[in-house]
């Protein structure tokens, strides 16, 4: 018999806020060492009372509006309680009376096709401490810099039919959050609980469902699925075990799913709403304003960057980062073509950061420092090597671009008599290559042109010296 | 007898509660669970008080959580005078040791403790006073008011401690009210006959003197019925519980605080730790509150308890359509004596009916000459108006 | 109110109770069940919940980050704890 896999997502996203969501500890990327980012109200104590991150919810709200969600104007905080020491006041604040999205779809495309996946819900709530277990001691240290860092999770419905639909939905997430800077999604920031059942293909009732928890690497997420499937179909087909519905941790190193402790998975979490949380009413103009601040979308900016005459395959690379295309946006602003920024970005500026062993999604410029360099290049005040240098010096150091020039004596030589001097030098120097190239060797003129430009520091433009070598050679 | 489980300034004036944090010294909330915590910052209305020049003269003992009657829950032991139960701050208050007393209205414990001692007591609208720094019970009611021999030092120390405060998400500006004082004559007060009714009648002749007393200061007294009292109580237990539960999850053993020493694994620490931290009446609080959240409960008494209490401030804002206050008693009875302490939750839980309507709309009450007076929100200075007047009567 | 429902209670919430104080909480539950009762006196069925009682709406905090306690004067009253983290007897993965 042939059998169909039914899941649905519950992926939790933390937000790229500063602080917290309830208090002003510093938020996702802030944290050094354990329990430094961390109040009062974080490790537990009484006293602390939670106010909102406005922040925070305008950034659930742009995440709603990206995955086509329904924003509800209002919207309350609630307690869940249970116990672990992971969780300081044995509460979490989350969203389950009235979560803040509701009713949203995305498109997800595979080999296969492209599916639209419904979204449930959205709803913000606090994330949790971390603990590490040391054997040695038998102990195990709570930190609580993650508590109160702030959360989405988006819960879709039960549309996937694959494992290759569920992760191209993460990346699709992944990708829209990140060049909106709704998250970073950076390993641990984004966790995905999957529910999953199987049943015979053409069938409308569902299988048993199991629900794999707390997952964060997408390869993992890919494995779990496929041992799931074949773990429910065995038991289908060959009674293998009697399938129920329960909660289930994926072991990476094993390859296997284990059911997870009943009392983890059992509880009553007793919902309330919170007092000390006052609703929060979403009208049509902050909508409105937080729309405003979302970014073109990566599938636009992709079309204005292949019709401005970027390659196809360079738009895709660029449109991958939001701060690569922010980069070139400013720097086109500033006049440069679309083209040369590009290429400036993907060859040389990713070459320094190779070198630097960091990517370019990491690459930090101030356009107008960008703009500047490939002005000054192009107009033959440096020469190209003189511009790759400032760049460097300036992503390394974040230099002034004209006082390096300067301090650095970049500025290109086009003083037609010194370089003739140079070029008359260099080829006294060379017999050999000179009459190579009287021999109709032209490329021997290539060492000649590398002994000027060595002896002019890289700063002789590079047509001029060309010329005047071609000029001498021919006297 | 432990009036003060911390004492800060022999030359204090103004005593704080044990459930007020007061930076670097305990706050163990009359629990053992609580009895090592040190807080590192100040309550708001502590801050105020020392930014207005107030010495604070040390932490008073209280029940556990102030759940409890007049403080007989406390860990640290019971305050008894003459063989009645007393609180440690109203006590203090009426020998004149301190001029006032700021205490947590988690229940109406220091309403009932103004009674019995013959002081006043202000519960201030829910939200005029920062609950930042108080070790949270019931976040959606509790108060910090103000206890003192009359209601003009009443409305000096309650002139301090309220304010808007941007650390607590429920407080309220603070130009929606003021505790200007003015004549109480041409008032109006009605007193609720079905409360009238269940108090001892020791309890009724000091309502109907004060009724009499408010008379001959030209306010009206009128007698209303409101049934719906008994069904406000028990919606009031209802809410009480659940949010004392959630709130004192926090304390576990884990981060500060009492830890049994009698565990092997988490689990263990966890019940150990609580169940040797905590006392009867805590307990009790707990598992009531947690069995009305519970999935199959939810609805019919949760969810009913937040719905009576809409129609409870409607009822009342109906009162004070006609009425500028309501004219309650505060206890069933004038004293109360000591009690073997696995009833405390029971006597609690009774008690209540009398301090409900206040602590589950949010409403100002004040207690004076053993009566409860409740007015609208934000209409604090009536209460403090009505109590003056009377008191004014007397001292000529 | 049973033994069985009250255990469950009990373990939710992390407690114990003695044998005297079990007799003493289910009779107390009896009690307050008998209470609720009056509840229904009051017809809710047109009547939204009420969890505040002031209509405050957006109170909303600027994300801005500011860090004023220590680490060390939180783990200072820790039972238990390391130099940087508070401790649990170890949890079973």
């Amino acid at each position: 018999m042939k059998y169909e896999l039914v899941m649905g997502l519950e992926v939790h996203v933390e937000l790229a806020t500063e602080s917290k969501i309830f208090c002003s500890c510093g938020g996702h990327a802030a944290a050094n060492e354990p329990n430094d980012c961390v109040c009062p109200a974080c490790c537990g104590m009484p006293g602390m009372l939670p106010v909102t991150n406005k922040h925070a919810v305008e950034l659930a709200v742009m995440a709603g509006t990206l995955l086509n969600c329904k924003i509800n104007q209002y919207t309350t905080f609630d307690k869940k309680s249970y116990y672990y020491p992971d969780l300081p006041g044995a509460y979490q604040i989350t969203q389950w009376f009235n979560p803040i999205c509701v009713e949203g779809s995305v498109e997800v495309t595979t080999k296969s096709g492209t599916r639209t996946i419904g979204i449930k819900q959205i709803h913000m709530e606090e994330d949790a401490g971390k603990l590490v277990h040391d054997d040695w001691t038998a102990t195990s240290l709570v930190d609580y810099n993650r508590t109160s860092v702030p959360l989405i999770e988006i819960v879709s419905k039960p549309d996937f039919r694959s494992g290759e639909e569920v992760i191209a939905y993460l990346e699709k997430l992944k990708s829209l959050f990140r060049f909106a800077k709704i998250s970073e999604c950076e390993e641990g920031a984004m966790r995905c609980d999957v529910n999953i059942s199987v049943r015979p293909e053409g069938s409308d009732t569902l299988g048993v469902r199991s629900e794999i928890k707390n997952m964060s690497s997408l390869s993992s997420i890919a494995r779990a699925i496929e041992y799931e499937a074949a773990r429910h179909i065995d038991a289908l087909e060959r009674n293998t075990e009697v399938l129920v519905q329960e909660t289930r941790r994926y072991d990476d190193v094993k390859g296997r799913t284990f059911p997870m402790r009943n009392k983890e998975t059992a509880a009553d979490y007793r919902y309330f709403p919170d007092p000390n949380l006052m609703p929060i009413i979403i009208d049509d103009e902050w909508i409105a304003k937080i729309r405003e601040e979302l970014p073109v979308p990566a599938e636009v900016k992709y079309e204005q960057y292949v019709n401005a005459g970027i390659s196809e395959k360079d738009a895709a690379t660029l449109t991958a980062e939001r701060n690569l295309c922010d980069i070139l946006d400013g720097a086109v602003e500033l006049g440069c073509s679309h083209k040369d920024v590009a290429g400036w970005l993907l060859t040389d500026c990713a070459g320094i950061l190779r070198r630097n062993n960091t990517t370019i999604d990491k690459l930090d410029i101030a356009p107008a420092k960008l703009s500047k360099i490939i002005d000054m290049t192009n107009s033959g005040d440096i020469t190209r090597v003189a511009g790759k240098k400032v760049l460097t010096a300036v992503i390394e150091k974040d230099v002034d671009v004209e006082s390096f020039i300067s301090e650095n004596n970049l500025t290109a030589q086009n003083n037609t008599d010194l370089i003739a001097s140079v070029v008359q030098k260099v080829i006294d120097a060379n017999p050999a290559a000179v009459a190579d190239y009287k021999n109709g060797k032209t490329k021997a003129i290539q060492a000649l042109m590398g002994g000027v430009m060595r002896e002019l520091r890289g700063n002789g433009d590079a047509a001029t010296v060309n010329e005047l070598i071609i000029k001498k050679l021919s006297e | 007898m432990k009036y003060y489980i911390s004492e800060i300034s022999a030359k204090g004036s103004v005593a704080v509660d044990d459930n007020i944090l007061v930076k670097g010294t305990p706050a163990s909330c009359g629990s053992r669970m609580l009895e090592s915590f040190v807080p590192l910052f100040n309550a708001e209305a502590v801050d105020r008080l020392i930014n207005a020049g107030y010495e604070i003269s040390g932490k008073t003992n209280i029940g556990e959580f102030s759940l409890d009657l007049l403080g007989e829950t406390s860990y640290f032991g019971e305050c008894t005078e003459n063989g009645n139960l007393v609180s440690a701050a109203a006590s203090l208050v009426a020998k004149g040791d301190i001029d006032a007393a700021v205490n947590t209205d988690v229940s109406g414990y220091p309403r009932r403790a103004a009674a019995v001692s013959g002081i006043d007591f202000l519960k201030p609208t829910y939200g005029t006073v920062s609950r930042y720094g108080i070790v949270a019970a019931v976040c959606s009611a509790e108060q910090i008011g103000v206890s003192a021999k009359n209601a003009k030092k009443v409305k000096e120390l309650i002139s301090v401690i309220a304010g808007h405060d941007s650390k607590d998400g429920t407080s309220l500006p603070a130009d929606s009210y003021s505790y200007e004082l003015t004549s109480a004559s041409g008032m109006k007060v009605c007193i609720i006959k079905e409360l009238f009714d269940k108090a001892s009648d020791d309890v009724k002749k000091s309502v109907s003197d004060y009724a009499d007393k408010l008379r001959s200061v030209g306010v009206t007294v009128d007698e209303v019925s409101v049934p719906e009292v008994f069904a406000i109580h028990a919606a009031w237990n209802i809410l009480l519980c659940a949010e004392f539960c959630n709130n004192v999850s926090r304390f576990d053993g884990v981060k500060y605080g009492y830890r049994s020493e009698n565990y092997k694994n988490i689990d263990e620490l966890y019940v150990n730790s609580r169940t040797e931290g905590f006392g009867f009446i805590t307990k009790a609080s707990v598992l009531y509150g947690s069995d009305v959240l519970s999935k199959g409960r939810y609805n019919d008494c949760y969810d009913k308890a937040l719905r009576i209490r809409r129609v409870a401030l409607n009822k009342m804002k109906e009162l004070f359509a006609s009425y500028n206050a309501v004219l309650t008693p505060v206890c069933s009875q004038k004293n109360y004596q000591p009690y073997e302490i696995c009833d405390a939750f029971e006597k609690a839980y009774d008690e209540n009916l009398f301090t409900a309507i206040p602590s589950i709309t949010g409403l100002p009450a004040m207690v004076t000459k053993g009566v409860q007076l409740i007015a609208d929100s934000f209409c604090d200075a009536t209460l403090l108006s009505l109590a003056d007047s009377v008191e004014e009567t007397e001292v000529m | 109110m049973t033994n069985e429902k009250l255990q469950d209670l009990l373990d939710v919430n992390e407690l114990r109770l003695t044998d005297d104080e079990t007799v003493r909480m289910i009779s107390l539950f009896q009690k307050m069940n008998g209470c609720e009762a009056s509840l229904s006196d009051i017809n809710t069925d047109n009547v939204d919940i009420m969890v505040h009682v002031q209509p405050l709406t957006n109170v909303l905090r600027e994300d801005f980050r500011d860090q004023k306690f220590s680490r060390e004067s939180l783990l200072e009253g820790a039972p238990e704890h390391t130099e940087d983290s508070w401790q649990v007897p170890i949890l079973v993965k």
